[in-house]
């Protein structure tokens, strides 16, 4: 994860492909016919509103929920129907919606077993763990900030220290593709503040993106392209600016007030580098 | 390991090997080879239900398993105990995987019920064995030993080598035991394993997504605590001679539950300290015979209730900090 962002030697094409992906509940399609690539380096935004299909997406990606027909394509293998274990060694990770993480165990056991177990394939666990592993879960802290709480325990750890420390976990077990699902929902503008440092500084380490979000402005601010989902179909893949004059996007999901909002927050963002950091 | 767990770990030992030595009465060596026996079930129960977190009640019917194993083989195919034991290790081993594959799929209560309804049918198998088997003499006998309980498979050999002191032989043997289970316990507990049953028992999903398989490691904390568990039921068998489905009763799982329960769960000395203060109460109301399956269930509530960590976990978060002035927040939550 400390190699620059063109190691999968750039030329091969992207380091992720969605194709035809469709997934139902019954007789509701969560997601439908969904197709979308992720070159290497990149951070798509993903949005859309509520039940539009953007969890069930990571589901089917991380190996949690096995897509009803389509394939998806991770560094040019097909991991359509692989275990989520093997797709968590085979170098995706996921940071959830909800906050999780291993509650009686501290918080530095809980980014060494990410290490240890979700790096590679442990056939045979050793008998205690590596050096390399206990240097990887510091350094991990290290990114999200958390090395002075690493012997608290995760139960008794805040709620944006959770989040903190799942992406710490999720960093420690060497992806190179990271997703994470909604990782500002529910703080508040300075917390978000917080997280946009951090995930400000994870394509530095190699480590390519998706972010769903909820909060526009986090998106565009990170995102180098986004795509708007809804009812499990694409409406929107481009620039953030392309998006809030997209007709489609403004009418079902941003509204006037957001899109004439997120204008002037990119145009400001465009003309003077240090974003602000307000709601 | 600690270098704490390891001076107390040699200190119980000592202790127990000296015993003999102060020439106690063979009841007190007979209550000391069954505080073995049981000490040694109540560890490994502890790694599946304290340390994984799978509510497995299927831990006596193991320890009988082993315990009929280990006796059919020196009984049908004429092998010394010693040889027979492992292989009824080895037997509980299997005979635990298929209840891991079973239990997979299910969480929590269900888990309980379906290994309950496991050891109740291992109890009704035996108990109804009324079929002839072979012939002793003019007695029909049962495959399993029925009602009776399997006998006539010989022991561990003590009498020839030790003549009247022949429980010592037992004794040493169950402390053995008793060792090894214990020091597989600190060891898998200790080690990134443990962390890894640890893990599963605090969120499963969210292991798997990290890397942690809970089919792998959820059957290799029932097959790891299931060998111990099955050489206690060899080793049970060789001592009394004797293998009956007494082993199976309701009112045994109890008693071990408890050992570890008051003990505290998943704490890595909670199973040595639960199944000692057990036995001590055990013994203490043994006078009353109608109230001695309702003193252990008081002395249980009573932990529960007072002391929910145990004695081990009590000693470990509460007392000792306090005399050492730890600083505070590293090893606590990890017991
Ligand atoms: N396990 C499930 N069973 C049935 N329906 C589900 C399940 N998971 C999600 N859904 C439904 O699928 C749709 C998409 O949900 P989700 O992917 O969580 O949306 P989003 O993350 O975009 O808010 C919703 O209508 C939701 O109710
Ligand atoms: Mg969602």
């Amino acid at each position: 994860m400390d190699q620059g962002v063109a190691s999968g030697d750039g030329i091969r094409g992207p380091l992720l492909a969605c194709r035809n992906v469709s997934k139902y509940f019954g007789a509701l399609a969560a997601v439908r016919d969904l197709g979308f690539d992720v070159s290497p380096g990149e951070v798509l935004g993903i949005g859309g509103p509520n039940g539009a299909g953007k969890t069930t997406l990571f589901e089917m990606i991380s190996g949690f929920n096995a897509a009803d027909s389509g394939e998806i394509v991770f560094d040019g293998e097909p991991i359509t129907g692989w275990t989520p274990e093997r797709i968590c060694h085979r170098g995706i990770a996921r940071v959830f919606q909800m906050n999780a993480g291993f509650d009686t165990l501290s918080a530095r056991e809980n980014v060494i077993l990410a290490n240890y177990f979700g790096a590679t394939n442990r056939v045979i666990p050793g008998l205690r763990f590596s050096r390399e592993s206990m240097d990887r879960a510091d350094q991990s802290l290290e990114v999200v900030g958390m090395a002075d709480k690493r012997h608290v325990a995760c139960r008794h750890l805040p709620v944006l220290d959770r989040k903190r420390l799942m992406i710490a976990s999720a960093l420690a077990s060497e992806p190179r593709l990271l997703l994470m699902d909604e990782p500002v929902g529910g703080l508040n503008p300075e917390e978000i503040a917080d997280i946009v440092a951090i995930v400000g500084r994870l394509p530095a380490l190699g480590v390519t993106l998706i972010i769903i979000e909820h909060v526009m402005r986090f998106l565009v601010q990170l995102s180098t392209r986004v795509m708007i989902l809804h009812h499990g179909e694409k409406i929107y893949e481009g620039s953030a600016a392309g998006m809030i004059r997209d007709r489609t996007v403004v009418d079902v999901y941003l509204g006037e007030g957001t899109s004439t909002r997120l204008a002037h927050f990119l145009s400001a963002k465009a003309g003077d580098a240090g974003p602000a950091a307000s709601a | 390991m600690s270098r704490r767990d390891i001076v107390v770990g040699l200190a119980l030992l000592a202790a127990l090997l000296a015993v003999p030595a102060l020439d106690p009465s063979r009841y007190i060596i007979g209550q000391l080879t069954l505080f073995f026996i049981w000490a040694t079930i109540v560890t490994q129960w502890n790694l599946v239900l304290g340390v994984a977190g799978i509510f497995s009640l299927a831990q006596t019917a193991l320890f009988a398993f082993g315990g009929y194993v280990t006796g059919m083989i020196g009984l049908y195919f004429g092998w010394p105990l010693w040889f027979a034991l492992p292989v009824g290790g080895l037997a509980a081993v299997a005979f635990s995987l298929l209840i891991g594959v079973a239990c997979l799929r299910l969480r929590g209560a269900y888990v309980a019920l379906l290994t309950l309804a496991i050891s109740q049918v291992m109890y009704l198998l035996i108990i109804t064995d009324t079929e002839c088997f072979y012939m002793d003499g003019v007695t029909c006998r049962n495959l399993t030993g029925g009602t009776r309980g399997l006998t006539k498979y010989g022991d561990f050999g003590f009498r020839e080598i030790l003549g009247a002191q022949w429980i010592l032989g037992n004794y040493y043997l169950g402390a053995a035991i008793l060792a090894l289970a214990t020091l597989a316990s600190f060891i898998i507990i200790r080690s990134p394993l443990g962390m890894a049953f640890r893990a599963l028992r605090d969120n499963q999903v969210y292991a798997r997504s990290r890397g942690i398989s809970r089919f792998k490691y959820q059957l290799l904390v029932f097959a790891v605590s299931a060998f111990f568990t099955g050489l206690a039921g060899g080793f049970y068998a060789g001592h009394f001679k004797v293998m009956g489905a007494n082993t199976l009763y309701l009112s045994l799982s109890l008693f071990l539950l408890s050992m570890v329960i008051v003990g505290g769960v998943g704490r890595v000395w909670g199973p040595l300290a639960g199944a000692a203060t057990l036995m001590i109460a055990d013994e203490a109301f043994k006078e009353f015979v109608e109230y001695r399956n309702l003193g252990i269930g008081a002395v249980m509530v009573l932990f529960v209730m007072l002391l929910p960590k145990g004695i081990a976990g009590t000693i470990e978060d509460t007392l000792l900090p306090r005399f050492k002035r730890a600083p505070k927040g590293e090893g606590q939550e990890t017991g």
